[in-house]
């Protein structure tokens, strides 16, 4: 294991992580995750789906060829929120992995997805494909995961222990055959829905 | 059952002639004529199942060409039913449309309703030219009332010159994913239709289980979940209203259609 993998899953990690809530927020303000059950029902839904495609994009950023995969992860992100929040984070991880990993392939980057951000890092660090797709499944959960305790005052020891029991190791094999293109209709509604609602009151999250 | 069927369409003397009619059982295409005549432009064909399709083990496809400035509707007749074979083998559906420059095709099939013991996999795929417009809608049904759902696949893949728009599948069959509040959360029925139609609107429009919202590369996509599919067809049409491109004639030729259908005077938006 290389410490790419250990610096860019870490929640200490100064890319942004922290300001989404990966559609929590909206779900919980509905009233659909309510507890350490609905949360983990949440996570799963969020790791077979987003989780398992951004695995398989930062897997796949590790070859390069990141403009095609951009236009491949923006036909698989419909909404423009999600979109909005993906080239956020993937600004913000970009921008301290060009201080701890500095390389001018880097330059080829500038508003990347967040997966393609993560590929991309691990590639200039010597990292794997593999290493790559479990960082992007890992952060798929862990940033949600994080933010339900903080909205919900769920039980950290709980909730540490239902992303511990997420099944990441299935989804990196999954995720190293291919560029999948599963979608998740619901995280499509949440994320526009939060922009909206966003603008109108006060939110924790920006997504 | 294996069944290739083929469709092409032209343009010639300012309406949309058919040219290439291939029906292969259970895939029955039909034209309808008086429309035809009409010359509205808009050649109107029918996707009729003409055998209980898909059942299990099935491979159907169905590939049509719409030639340049030729418009096309291709109409489903009833809901699909997804049903077992009897092995239990998996069936499987393609529709590919490649539509040429200023061309249109809009393809809107009424429900599948995925039953308990289906086993199926559909594709569409669209390969459009620069200025080549689709509407596509889809509707799937998580088993009939009371009924848990089989296993269902279906893709959408819609590609202007080298540019993908959209590439989109859904999974119906894992109770387990169908119940996150991340996938369908708890819902029966999600129905989406996109939109490569004109202007698309600025900025995502969102409301009740609904939205539309601007594609990356062009092109809008309209999403509603709902418990039923009355109530997921009228929040998709929430959604499609707040689309720009679809201009108010498109609306009121569907409108005529109607009344001419239902002998009744439609006049209840003019």
């Amino acid at each position: 294991m290389s410490a790419v993998l250990l610096v860019l899953a870490d929640s200490r990690f100064p890319g942004g992580g922290h300001a989404h809530s990966g559609g929590v927020e909206e779900a919980a303000a509905r009233g659909l995750i309510t507890d350490e059950n609905s949360l983990e029902s949440f996570l799963c839904g969020r790791l077979r789906t987003n989780g398992l495609v951004s695995a398989a994009f930062a897997a796949a950023a590790v070859d390069g060829d990141w403009s095609t995969l951009d236009m491949e992860l923006d036909a698989r992100t419909p909404s423009p929120a999600q979109r909005a929040a993906s080239r956020a984070q993937g600004k913000s991880t970009l921008r301290a992995g060009r201080v701890a990993w500095p390389s001018p392939l880097l330059n080829e980057l500038s508003q990347p997805h967040h997966a393609i951000a993560v590929g991309a890092l691990v590639q200039v660090a010597g990292g794997t494909r593999q290493e790559a797709a479990e960082c992007a499944a890992y952060l798929s959960v862990s940033g949600p995961a994080s933010a339900a305790v903080r909205l919900l005052g769920l039980d950290p020891f709980q909730v540490n222990a239902i992303v511990a029991r997420m099944r990441i190791t299935e989804i990196v094999d999954e995720a190293l055959k291919g560029l999948p293109m599963l979608s998740a209709p619901a995280l499509d509604l949440f994320a526009d829905s939060h922009a909206r609602i966003h603008q109108q009151e006060v939110r924790l999250f920006v997504s | 059952m294996r069944a290739r069927a083929r469709l092409a369409v032209e343009r010639r003397d300012g309406r949309t002639v058919v040219t290439e009619l291939r029906s292969a059982a259970p895939m029955t295409l039909l034209p309808q004529r008086s429309r035809l005549r009409r010359g509205t432009g808009t050649a109107v064909v029918h996707l009729v199942s003409s055998a209980t399709a898909p059942l299990g083990g099935d491979d159907l496809s169905l590939e049509a060409h719409v030639g340049p400035g030729a418009h096309l509707q291709l109409r489903g007749i009833a809901a699909t039913l997804a049903l077992p074979g009897h092995k239990g083998e998996r069936s499987h559906a393609s529709i590919r449309f490649d539509i040429d420059d200023e061309a249109s095709v809009e393809f809107l099939p009424e429900p599948t309703i995925v039953t308990s013991r289906a086993s199926h996999s559909s594709v569409f795929t669209a390969q459009l030219a620069d200025t080549a417009r689709l509407r596509l809608r889809e509707t799937l049904v998580l088993g009939r009332v009371g009924e848990r759902p089989g296993s269902l696949d279906s893709t959408v893949e819609v590609v202007r010159g080298e540019t993908p728009l959209l590439r989109q599948r859904v999974d119906i069959g894992d109770p387990a994913l169908a119940a996150s509040a991340a996938y369908l959360a708890g819902h029966r029925v999600l129905a989406t239709e996109l939109l490569v139609w004109g202007a698309d609107p600025a900025s995502a429009v969102s409301g009740d289980w609904w939205s539309l919202v601007p594609l990356a590369r062009g092109g809008s996509l309209a999403t509603a979940l709902a418990a039923d599919a009355v109530t997921a067809q009228r929040r998709l049409a929430e959604a499609t209203a707040g689309h720009p491109g679809l201009s108010t004639v498109d609306g009121a030729s569907e409108l005529i259609t109607f009344s001419v259908q239902n002998h009744s005077v439609a006049n209840s938006r003019s």
